[in-house]
């Protein structure tokens, strides 16, 4: 049991700062195409490096239900 | 300032070859024009079915310690026929009619975006349609056409058909509405900016999101209903930790902005009529135009003014009040508009022109009425009473209906090439025009009076009123039934008229009646708003439409 | 072509022939389509999340009484799977912009993995929720309700999207996109990002408040 605490943590937490290192420089070469479909794209990696970002933290246990 | 993208040689000249044999051509059929008859032709036949539920109503109500129906009946009764009218007639023929047929051609298009979604959209009604009568057969829901729980948790089976039924019309609508908004986005003629569009064009503009997004509220609040009812899932059984102010929350959310998308087209509707019919240009475009929008978006903000005596948080009920109150100001900024372009004009009273004008009278008087529903003290008195009734029909009928009708005698000509009957529809606009006031005008004093809605019997001291709107109801569906006899007649014996009997100044009326498959022969260009009655048509690339020229080769089938 | 010529008053624009014009304009219908109907799925979503927030503050406090209490480990875990996801399939259409074939399959074989993994771990919760604390989408009082109607709704999006992206890989293998004309992928990976946006929320909603 608490070794697979340790492995779902240690995921979360590595593969949530990579998701957010990727998404954010994905989101910076990406910043200046224009269009509708572009801008939506930009918000939904925003999202994303958001959502890493959760993920890590989450992982560490600074933030959720622990 | 957004100018169509499109340009000779991309959509704008591709025509598909005609499509061949009966079943391509009128059953699943593609094209705009045939979905939009064959939704006025389904609309129509459950106005009927509806239309009697309404008058087995009525007849039950002549009598005050009731008729021929148990409650439990008259509450199905009742349920079905506003479920019927609301989500199965004019919501369908205000877009799916109306809007299918028209706007397409109003902007100089030869289909709206996506021509195959749009068939989906209709096929999927009629299916919807029969689950809901269907549910007679299983016990239909009870609970009125907004169905509140717990009394819609114990409901029989067909309540669970209802949810079923009208998840699916929901979906029918939401793609019409997606449908629609790309093809205004994206699809006008060239030189059609926004402010050059027909008001009929905005009307669907502002509908469309509407029907995409308060629909799928409304589908979450079904599915929700759905699951409680068949699997146990507590939403809304306070028993189990749900909340019933749950449901009316979600329900009308949607509901509220579904009022406004039953009643922005005919908006549009009556926007067309009356600058044609006044040979004058409508006044205050722009100010139609926009007071559209935001009637379209207040409409979101005032759901909760249905639920005043509901036992929500009472610091809701001020702002939503003020609110509902503000929507006010946009509809009698049209109002006022529409008078302003009937003043000074010369005026031809045609049937459309009619019923438009009766729809400006029976419209105002429904809409005040809701201005004084919209104050929380009195409709703590009229809630859940005959004068709620009564506005809500004077909306929906002397209001929806009558611009329907109002549309129907304007736009027949250019879907037939024939006339209806102007004589007689001159004696059904009358007969119904006093048939539903009759009817209606009644039920403001049985409200006030202290007569509560969706009784089966009730106390004899509305027994007079009642029996005066049962009479005059009588006359108000004759009315309805001579239209549509009108209607069937004139298909093939009405006078034939050529592609303007109005002598109108939108794109539809500059092609042949019927349209050809393919609409225009040649896209034109737009260079100025159709209202200008002074000016020649602001058009480019129509010499050939009214000629036997052929149209450009149709693109090889790919 | 005779149409063009016949069209005395509209601008003509040439430099690309019919089929490229008639491309570029129906990829606008399709993409601005398909905006459309992401948004009404938003609505969707945030109609069951105003129900679940409504619930979550009327009255009996949350969790409500014997409800489960949720593995924040597992969903931590879980939910950074589905984002990579999200980052391979960014990654995957990168490399078809670049027209490098074979690294796009790559890592369009690794977002359907991903997704079929989150998938795998939503199941493992459940299976866990009924087993250990006898949670069941009717049984469990609105913790039920809202936690399985939400994360179930979710998850039948993941399930039709791995379905879309495996069809999207099989037609791109096949031919049907050209590395200029590639709408449909365009799309899959809209799709694919929107899912994993409604998971932010909901892993915020479910696990961290």
């Amino acid at each position: 049991m608490d070794h697979t605490i340790v492995v779902e943590r240690t995921i979360a937490i590595v593969f949530g700062i990579v998701v957010l290192v990727t998404a954010l420089v994905a989101l910076k070469n990406d910043w200046k195409t224009p269009g509708l479909e572009n801008h939506i794209f930009k918000l939904m990696l925003a999202l994303l490096a958001l959502g890493g970002l959760l993920g890590t933290l989450a992982g560490i246990g600074i933030i959720g239900k622990a | 300032m957004a100018v169509a993208a499109v340009h000779a040689g991309g959509i704008a000249d591709h025509i598909h070859p005609e499509p061949e044999g009966f079943i391509r051509k009128y059953v699943f059929s593609i094209d705009h024009k045939i979905i939009g008859i064959q939704y006025l032709v389904t609309t129509f036949m459950f106005l009927v079915l509806g239309g009697m539920l309404a008058e087995l109503i009525r007849v039950q109500l002549m009598n005050a310690n009731g008729g021929f129906m148990t409650p439990d009946t008259y509450n199905e009764v009742y349920s079905i026929h506003g479920s019927t009218m609301v989500w199965l007639v004019i919501i369908p023929m205000l877009t799916g009619a109306f809007g299918n047929f028209v706007f397409p051609l109003q902007i100089g298009a030869r289909d709206v975006a996506f021509p195959w979604l749009n068939m989906l959209s209709f096929w999927l009604f009629p299916p919807a349609g029969l689950m809901l009568y269907g549910s007679f057969l299983m016990g239909a829901p009870a609970a009125g056409w907004t169905e509140y729980p717990p009394m819609s948790l114990q409901g029989q089976a067909g309540t669970s058909m209802w949810c079923a039924a009208i998840f699916l019309v929901g979906v029918s609508s939401t793609l019409t509405g997606i449908n629609f908004l790309v093809t205004l986005l994206k699809m006008r003629a060239p030189g059609m900016t926004y402010t050059r569009m027909p008001l009929f064009c905005w009307a669907q503009f502002v509908t469309a999101p509407l029907l995409m997004i308060a629909t799928t509220a409304l589908g979450a609040a079904l599915a929700a209903l759905f699951v409680e009812r068949q699997f146990g899932v507590p939403f809304f059984d306070p028993t189990k930790g749900g909340s019933p102010l749950l449901w009316q929350h979600m329900f009308w959310f949607y509901s509220h902005p579904a009022v406004y998308i039953m009643i922005l087209p005919v908006f549009g509707i009556v926007s067309e009529v009356f600058p044609t019919f006044a040979r004058k240009p409508i006044f205050g475009y722009k100010m139609i135009a926009f007071s559209s929008c935001s009637i379209a978006i207040l409409g979101f903000m005032v759901w909760a003014h249905h639920m005043f005596t509901s036992g929500m948080a009472p610091f809701l009920q001020l702002p939503f009040m003020v609110l509902t109150m503000l929507i006010a100001i946009p509809t009698g900024i049209k109002i006022f508009s529409w008078v302003a372009t009937l003043w000074g004009g010369k005026i031809h009273f045609s049937t459309a022109m009619l019923f438009a004008v009766g729809f400006i009278a029976t419209f105002t008087l429904g809409g005040i009425t809701g201005v004084f529903l919209a104050a929380v003290p009195f409709d703590l008195h009229a809630h859940g009473t005959y004068f709620i009734v009564a506005h809500l029909h004077y909306v929906l009928v002397g209001g929806s209906l009558m611009g329907v009708f109002s549309g129907l005698y304007f736009w027949f000509p250019k879907m037939t090439g024939r006339l209806m009957s102007e004589k007689l529809g001159k004696w059904t606009f009358w007969l119904f025009f006093i048939g539903f006031n009759g009817t209606f005008l009644p039920m403001h004093n049985m409200g006030l009076l202290g007569m509560p809605r969706r009784v089966a019997e009730y106390d004899p001291q509305f027994q007079t009123l009642n029996r005066i709107a049962s009479s005059f109801s009588f006359l108000m569906t004759f009315a309805i039934l001579l239209i549509i006899i009108n209607a069937l007649y004139s298909i093939k014996n009405g006078k034939k008229c050529g592609h303007n009997p109005w002598n109108a100044r939108t794109l539809e009326w500059q092609i042949p009646s019927p349209p050809h498959y393919y609409n225009f022969k040649h896209i034109p260009s737009v260079f100025a708003n159709p209202y200008d009655f002074n000016e020649p048509l602001p058009y480019r690339g129509l010499e050939d439409e009214l000629t036997d020229a052929p149209p450009p080769v149709p693109a090889a089938a790919h | 072509m005779a149409v063009a010529s016949s069209l005395l008053s509209t601008p003509v624009t040439h430099g690309h022939d019919d089929a490229d014009q008639l491309y570029i304009e129906t990829r606008e219908l399709r993409v601005q389509g398909f905006l459309l109907f992401m948004v009404s799925d938003l609505v969707l979503f945030s109609s069951f999340i105003f129900a679940y927030l409504y619930l979550r503050n009327t009255g009996q406090g949350w969790p409500p009484p014997g409800a489960p209490h949720v593995d924040i480990w597992l969903a931590a875990m879980n939910s950074v799977v589905l984002f990579g996801s999200g980052a391979t399939m960014h990654f995957a259409l990168e490399n078809w912009k670049h027209r490098n074939f074979m690294k796009f399959a790559s890592w369009m074989v690794a977002t359907i993995v991903l997704g079929l993994l989150f998938l795998g771990g939503q199941g493992v919760e459940y299976v866990s929720l009924y087993t250990k604390d006898h949670a069941s989408w009717g049984g469990s009082g609105i913790f039920g309700a809202s936690f399985f109607t939400l994360t179930g709704m979710h998850g039948f999006h993941v399930f039709v999207g791995v379905i879309y992206l495996t069809v999207l890989l099989l037609q791109a293998t096949a031919g049907t996109y050209t590395f200029s004309k590639y709408t449909g992928l365009t799309l899959g990976t809209l799709y694919w990002h929107f899912v994993d946006v409604i998971w932010v929320v909901l892993f915020s909603i479910f696990y961290l408040l």
